[in-house]
C-alpha cells in the first residue's frame, strides 16, 4: 500500500485462544465490518445502483412506465423497486452498511491513531530503523549530545514533535508530524453516520408541502400555528423578455397580528419559526380568473349587440339589453364527474376553459357553462341571446413549498466533518522518523529512519533533505 | 460578447500550440540523460542538451500565456455578464463552465511543473486542458453566448457551487491525464522497448504517486461541491438532496473515488490498476458532467 507502514505487527492476542466464544464473534464481526474491502464494494454496489434512479424516471405513474417499457419490465421495476430506488428496503440497507462499516473501522483503528498522539514509541531497536521504508546512515565528526542536539533542532524547525532518550552507549530519536491527517480520516468515518442520522431526523420529524396560494388570500399553517398572506405575486423579465425573477410578499400574522413581511423569490425563501417558504412554481390558477369577455349576439340576426368584461363573481346590468350577467365559476379544463353531477377541472391546464354564467334575462334565469373553444355548443333556450366567451384574464397563483426539517442542521454538522476531515487527510499525511546517534571512533554514526503514511515522493524529497542538512551539522 | 469569445478563441489556440511543444520536447529530450542508476531516484532537472530545454522553455511559456488569456477571457466574460444581467459567474453555461475546467486544469498543471519540475506531463494534461477548451468551442454558437440565467441560477451560491464542483473535475481530468501516462509507460516498459519518448516520462511511480495527489485535491473538492449544491437546494429548492441525476451522478462519481483512496490502502491497488481505475473514473466525470446533461433530464437540465 501507499502508505504502508512497514513496522512489526504485534501478534493479535485473540488469535492465541480458539475457541467459540462471544470474544471470537466479536473479534470477527469487528474485523468483517472494519474491512475495507467491505467498504469498497459498499462504495462500488451504491455507486453502481444509485445510476438505476438516473436511467429509469422515479416516481411518475403506472401508465408512464407501461408506455416505455411494457408491462412485464413494470412488474418487475416493482418488485425490485426500481421506480423508487432511493428508498427501498436494499438501497437503504446499504447506506445502513456503510455506516456500520464506517463506525467499526473507527472503534478499531481511532485508538490506535488516539494512542500515537498521547504516547510515543521512542525505544526502538536499530534492527527496527534498518527495516523502516526510508533509511539512510552516515558518520559525523562530532559528539553524541551536540549532534543529538543540533538533530532535535532542526527537526522542531521543520515542525516535528521531538522525542530523544539519552542513553551512555547511544541517543535515540523519536520524531512525528502530520498526525492531524488521520485525525481527520476518521473524522470523515463518523460523517457519513451524523449525516444519515440528521436525514432521519428530518424524514420524522419534518415535513414537506405544497401550497397553491392566491394573491390577496390567508392561509392557515396549523404546523406553525400561524396563518400566511400572499400580499401580491409577480414577474420580473429581462430585457430581451426572458424571466428575470418570481416573486410573492408574503406577510405572517399571528392572532391578526402582523409579524413578519417578505418578498421571497426563487432563491430567497422566507423562514419563520423554522418553517420555510419556498418560492417553488407558479401559474394560471384553474378555477379561478379575474376578468371574463363577453359577447352577447342576437340569435335571430346573429348580430352583436354588446360586450361586457364580467369581474369575477359581480353581477353586471346590461340595461339596454335587459340583462343581468354573473360570473360564478371558471374551470381551465372542463370536465364533468356524472356520479355526483359537478363540474371540475381535468388538469390545471387551460386546455378546454368554460365559465359559468348566471344570466337573469326579465324573468327567465339560468346558469349554462359557456365553452371558449367550443361557442356553439349550447343554445340558451327560451333566450333571445347567444353568449360566447372571447377571452379572459387568469388569476396567478403562486406555489409555495412549505417545509419544516429539524435534522437539516444535522446533516450540515455531518457535512462540516466531511469536508474538513478529508481535507485534513488529504493535504497533511503522517511522518514518523527514528534515529539512533551512536559513537565511533571519531565521532558518531547516525541510523535514520522514516515512515510516511502517504505522499512517498514529498517524504523522499524531504527524507533526502534533512539527511543532507544534518550531515552538514559538524561544520 | 464578441469580445470574449475571441479571446477564448485565442486560448484554444495558444493551448493548441503548448500541446504540439510538449509533444516536440517530449520527442526532442535526450533519454540517456534521465536515466540514473538503478536504485537512485532520479532529479528531473533540465540538463538534456540540444534543442529540448529551449522548446520545454517555450512550452512553459506559451502554457502560461494561454492561461493569462484564458483568464483574462473569463473576466472579461464577468464583465458581459454583469452588463447583461447583474450576475458575473463565468461558468453559468456549458461552454463557460469547460472554459473554466480547462483554466483549472492548466493552472493545476502549471503549478505542478513548477513544484515537480517534470515537463514530460505537460503533453497529456495541457491535451486534455487542450481538449476540454477545444470541445467548447465546438458547441453551437448559441451555446456559446452569456443568455442572463433562469431564475433558478440566479443567485450566489452559482458562484462558489459551481466553481468548486469545476475545480474538482479539473483534478480528476490530471489524474486521468497521469494514468493515461502511466499505462503508456508501463506497456512499454514490459514490452521491453526503450524508445526515447517513454524515456523522457518520470518513473512509474513518480506518475502513480502524482495521480494519486490529483485524486486526493479532488476528492474533497467535489465533497465540498456536492455539499454546496445541497446548501444551495436546500436555499432554493426546499430540500438539499432530492436525487436529482446531477447530484445523484456527482455522488456516484463521488463514491467511486472513494473505493478508489481505500483501495490503495490495501495490497496491489497502486500502479497500473490505479492507473486504470484513474482514467475510468475520468470517464465517469465525463459522464457526470456532460452526459447527464445532455442525456438525462431533471434538475440542472439547463445548466
Ligand atoms: C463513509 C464514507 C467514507 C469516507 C468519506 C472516508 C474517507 C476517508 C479518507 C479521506 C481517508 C484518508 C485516506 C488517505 O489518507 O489516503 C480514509 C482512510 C481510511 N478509511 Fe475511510 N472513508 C469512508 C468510509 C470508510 C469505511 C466504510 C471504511 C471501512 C473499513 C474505511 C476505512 C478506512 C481506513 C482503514 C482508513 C485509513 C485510516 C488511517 O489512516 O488510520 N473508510 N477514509
Amino acid at each position: 500500500m501507499n502508505g504502508q507502514e512497514h513496522i512489526a505487527v504485534e501478534p493479535d492476542a485473540s488469535q492465541q485462544s480458539p475457541g467459540l466464544g462471544w470474544n471470537e464473534i466479536k473479534t470477527e464481526l469487528v474485523a468483517f465490518f472494519a474491512s475495507i474491502k467491505l467498504a469498497m464494494f459498499l462504495f462500488i454496489v451504491l455507486a453502481m445502483t444509485a445510476t438505476i434512479g438516473t436511467v429509469i424516471q422515479q416516481g411518475e405513474r403506472p401508465e408512464t412506465y407501461i408506455k416505455e417499457y411494457g408491462e412485464e419490465a413494470y412488474r418487475w421495476f416493482l418488485r425490485l423497486g426500481f421506480t423508487d430506488v432511493y428508498h427501498t428496503w436494499w438501497f437503504t440497507s446499504l447506506l445502513g452498511m456503510l455506516c456500520v462499516n464506517s463506525l467499526t473501522c473507527f472503534y478499531k483503528r481511532f485508538p490506535g491513531v488516539w494512542r500515537s498522539m498521547k504516547q510515543d514509541k521512542v525505544n526502538v531497536s536499530l534492527p527496527f530503523i534498518k527495516n523502516l521504508k526510508q533509511t539512510t546512515e552516515f558518520s559525523i565528526a562530532a559528539s553524541k549530545e551536540t549532534v543529538a542536539e543540533g538533530f532535535v533542532g532542526l527537526l522542531a524547525e521543520k515542525g516535528y514533535r521531538v522525542l530523544a532518550k539519552n542513553d551512555p552507549q547511544e541517543v535515540t530519536l523519536y520524531a512525528t508530524k502530520g498526525i492531524m491527517g488521520r485525525v481527520g480520516a476518521h473524522m470523515a468515518h463518523l460523517s457519513a453516520t451524523v449525516i444519515v442520522l440528521g436525514g432521519l431526523i428530518g424524514s420524522y420529524y419534518g415535513f414537506q408541502e405544497f401550497g397553491v396560494c392566491l394573491e390577496g388570500q390567508t392561509y392557515h399553517i396549523p404546523k406553525g400555528n400561524f396563518d400566511l398572506h400572499v400580499d401580491k405575486f409577480w414577474i420580473d423579465y429581462h430585457e430581451n423578455g426572458s424571466v428575470k425573477s418570481y416573486n410573492s410578499t408574503l406577510t405572517v400574522l399571528e392572532q391578526g397580528q402582523k409579524m413578519a413581511t417578505k418578498t421571497i423569490t426563487v432563491n430567497d425563501p422566507l423562514v419563520y419559526k423554522g418553517i420555510w417558504f419556498y418560492q417553488s412554481s407558479y401559474g394560471d390558477s384553474w378555477d379561478r380568473i379575474d376578468v371574463a369577455r363577453v359577447n352577447v349576439k342576437e340569435k335571430d340576426t346573429d348580430k352583436l349587440v354588446g360586450t361586457v368584461d364580467l369581474e369575477w363573481q359581480k353581477e353586471a346590468q346590461l340595461e339596454k339589453l335587459g340583462l343581468k350577467l354573473l360570473m360564478t365559476d371558471f374551470v381551465a379544463d372542463f370536465g364533468f364527474n356524472s356520479t355526483d353531477k359537478k363540474v371540475y377541472s381535468k388538469t390545471a391546464e387551460h386546455a378546454n376553459p368554460a365559465i359559468r354564467l348566471a344570466i337573469t334575462e326579465g324573468p327567465m334565469q339560468t346558469s349554462p357553462w359557456i365553452f371558449y373553444h367550443y361557442p356553439e355548443l349550447f343554445d340558451i333556450k327560451g333566450s333571445k341571446y347567444a353568449f360566447e366567451l372571447v377571452g379572459y384574464q387568469p388569476k396567478k397563483f403562486t406555489g409555495l413549498q412549505i417545509t419544516k426539517d429539524p435534522g437539516v442542521i444535522i446533516v450540515w454538522i455531518g457535512s462540516t466533518m466531511i469536508v474538513v476531515g478529508i481535507t485534513l487527510s488529504s493535504f497533511i499525511y503522517h511522518r514518523r522518523l527514528w534515529a539512533k546517534v551512536i559513537p565511533n571512533e571519531n565521532g558518531v554514526t547516525v541510523h535514520l529512519g522514516g515512515t510516511t503514511h502517504k505522499s512517498q515522493i514529498d517524504f523522499n524529497k524531504e527524507f533526502r533533505k534533512l539527511t543532507e542538512r544534518i550531515t552538514k551539522l559538524s561544520t | 460578447m464578441a469580445r470574449s469569445l475571441f479571446l477564448f478563441d485565442m486560448t484554444f489556440w495558444l493551448y493548441l500550440a503548448a500541446l504540439v511543444l510538449y509533444v516536440t520536447y517530449m520527442l526532442a529530450k535526450r533519454p540517456a540523460m534521465s536515466l540514473a542508476p538503478a536504485g537512485h531516484p532520479v532529479e528531473y532537472s533540465d540538463n538534456d542538451s540540444g534543442w529540448a530545454v529551449q522548446i520545454g522553455q517555450v512550452a512553459t511559456i506559451v502554457t502560461v500565456f494561454g492561461w493569462i488569456v484564458n483568464s483574462l477571457a473569463l473576466f472579461t466574460r464577468a464583465y458581459e455578464r454583469m452588463q447583461l444581467s447583474g450576475t458575473f459567474a463565468p461558468w453559468s453555461n456549458q461552454f463557460e463552465a469547460m472554459s473554466y475546467v480547462s483554466w483549472a486544469i492548466i493552472l493545476g498543471y502549471v503549478l505542478l511543473e513548477f513544484r515537480y519540475r517534470i515537463k514530460a506531463i505537460g503533453a497529456f494534461v495541457v491535451g486534455i486542458g487542450f481538449i476540454a477548451m477545444g470541445a467548447a468551442s465546438l458547441l453551437p454558437y448559441r451555446y456559446q453566448t452569456a443568455e442572463p440565467l433562469v431564475p433558478a441560477l440566479n443567485s450566489y451560491w452559482i458562484y462558489i457551487h459551481v466553481s468548486v464542483t469545476l475545480t474538482s473535475y479539473a483534478a480528476f481530468a490530471m489524474a486521468g491525464g497521469l494514468g493515461v501516462m502511466y499505462l503508456l509507460k508501463e506497456r512499454a516498459e514490459r514490452q521491453g522497448k526503450v524508445s526515447r519518448l517513454y524515456a523522457s516520462f518520470p518513473d512509474l511511480e513518480t506518475i502513480d504517486e502524482l495521480g494519486y495527489k490529483a485524486i486526493m485535491v479532488g476528492f474533497p473538492l467535489l465533497a465540498f461541491g456536492v455539499i454546496l449544491g445541497a446548501m444551495w437546494a436546500n436555499y432554493a429548492w426546499g430540500g438539499y438532496w432530492s436525487w436529482d441525476p446531477k447530484e445523484t451522478w456527482s455522488l456516484i462519481v463521488w463514491l467511486i473515488y472513494g473505493a478508489y483512496i481505500h483501495a490503495r490502502m490495501t495490497h496491489g491497488w497502486e500502479g497500473r490498476r490505479a492507473a486504470i481505475y484513474a482514467v475510468f473514473g475520468f470517464l465517469m466525470v465525463i459522464f457526470c458532467f456532460w452526459g447527464v446533461n445532455f442525456l438525462l433530464s431533471g434538475l440542472h437540465a439547463y445548466a
